[in-house]
């Protein structure tokens, strides 16, 4: 449902992307792993344009563009079809949890107020925040803004759930109840592609793992093979100092 | 004569004070906004025009922006053919609104560019518009951030409302100065006090007015309880 051809991304000499090509089928859920600073992060906020690759393609259902050619509204079409979960969570700290969820429903996608909150209280309730949902974010620990984030993500029905480092930014101890309902959102059948350093938790939830170093997709394939009988040297390298770690 | 008299002649030039004051708040108001746009979505040209503005705005002193709006605008409105044109009070407007413009525009700028990029992040992946995505959750944070600068530049531009007298505009100022030429130089020191309340006071309501402001916004920031008041504070 989702291929990405030949990406190429770079900030001023340092090339980020390579050459990148990732392909996604409907209901998938992939996790990209990968050493620090080789784009994976990168990657994913190609697919709704948060980053603007220089070159490369994207085919998505029957939306295509050329990355050299961005238009507004072929863009626009993709992001309506997506929903990401920043690592920084990003909740918008002028509303309440309630209103961070309602909000792109009424404003984009032109529900009424009644329609939107019925939603939103579901969502909300699904990821266990329903006690919150009139708390501003400040008041908020970091594992409720991500379930905020996630429950706003939901919310507006994507085909395509993005997940950038969801847990990478939160205390140890808050990093149990994220993946929980990551896992709980995966495992409902909606089609997720998720960067991350939890190699216990990619390898649980996945039935695909991509493997980026240096910019460009260096390994794919199952859990299994991926994890228990790594092919690539490299890899094999990133995953005993991964597990070493954790 | 004496000082109980000169304060109700004092306040005769009040309405007239307040309403250059207020039109250069409000036109002042829009062409900082306007001009912020421009300067944060580049446009080319209109754009360094806008710059231009701002460093005008801000390095020429105020007097001197003050001559220029009343000696210009009659070269510029000559150029519409009409003739003999020259209002002081007019001149006022315009050139505190120039003035109160430009310096706004600087304290919105950064205000805009300070609302973390993640923000802009999650509203541009959920499909919210430039425009949904100001009104809806940069404008609203960017506003919170701006409103202690936006306190002192309606504070600087009541100070530099006492400016107006030099191009003749009859301000209190001005008519302050009328009453004690009248009046053979006697009470100076009392007029001058009373200008000094006069002011104080204007001043004290409008930072009243934005911290009234503030507070309504710290809901959304680290501090749930209000910052306490005091009549002394910050004017």
């Amino acid at each position: 449902m989702l291929e990405l051809k030949n990406l190429k991304l770079s900030y001023g000499t340092s090339q980020i992307l390579n050459g990148v090509n990732f392909s996604v089928k409907r209901g998938d859920v992939v996790s990209i792993i990968g050493p620090s600073g080789t784009g994976k992060t990168t990657l994913l906020k190609c697919i709704n344009y948060l980053v603007k690759p220089t070159s490369g393609t994207i085919d998505f259902d029957q939306i295509r563009m050329d990355y050299a050619r961005p238009d507004k509204a072929t863009i626009q079409a993709i992001r309506l079809r997506t929903a990401m979960v920043f690592q920084q969570f990003n909740v918008f700290k002028n509303m309440t949890v309630l209103q961070n969820v309602m909000d792109p429903l009424v404003v984009v996608q032109r529900k009424s107020q009644d329609e939107a909150r019925e939603i939103a209280l579901m969502e909300l309730d699904r990821v266990g925040l329903s006690a919150k949902k009139d708390q501003y974010p400040a008041q908020l620990s970091g594992g409720q803004l991500q379930r905020t984030g996630i429950a706003r993500a939901l919310a507006v029905r994507p085909d395509v759930m993005l997940f950038d480092e969801p847990t990478s930014s939160l205390d140890p101890e808050l990093v149990g109840e994220v993946l929980k309902v990551i896992k709980d959102v995966t495992s409902s059948g909606i089609t997720s592609i998720l960067v991350t350093h939890e190699m216990q938790f990619a390898k649980n939830i996945s039935n695909r793992i991509v493997f980026m170093d240096a910019g460009v997709v260096a390994a794919e394939g199952s859990p299994s093979e991926m994890f228990d009988a790594p092919a690539n040297p490299r890899l094999a390298q990133f995953l005993s100092t991964e597990l070493e770690t954790q | 004569m004496n000082v109980s008299t000169m304060i109700p002649e004092l306040l005769e030039a009040l309405p007239l004070t307040l309403a250059i004051m207020f039109v250069a708040l409000a036109a002042g108001f829009c062409l900082a906004l306007l001009t912020t746009t421009f300067r944060v979505r580049r446009v080319l040209l209109i754009s360094t025009l806008a710059d231009l503005y701002v460093s005008y705005a801000r390095s020429v002193p105020v007097v001197l922006q003050l001559f220029i709006a009343f000696y210009g605008l009659p070269v510029l409105v000559g150029a519409f053919g009409i003739e003999d044109f020259l209002s002081a009070n007019l001149a006022a407007m315009v050139g505190l609104s120039l003035y109160h413009g430009g310096y706004l525009s600087e304290v919105m700028r950064p205000a805009y560019l300070a609302v973390d990029r993640g923000q802009h992040d999650a509203a541009d992946s959920l499909g919210y518009t430039f425009q949904q995505k100001i009104a809806r959750v940069v404008g609203p944070q960017a506003v919170h951030i701006a409103l202690p600068g936006y306190g002192n530049s309606i504070i600087y531009l009541i100070h530099n409302v006492a400016l107006i007298m030099y191009i003749g505009a009859a301000d209190v100022m001005a008519t302050a100065h009328l009453i004690m030429a009248r009046d053979f130089n006697q009470y100076q020191f009392e007029t001058y006090l009373l200008l000094a309340v006069f002011y104080s006071l204007l001043c004290l309501i409008a930072w009243m007015i934005i911290r009234f402001f503030e507070n309504r916004a710290s809901i959304y920031t680290l501090s749930n309880k209000p910052a306490k008041f005091s009549l002394t504070a910050s004017v």
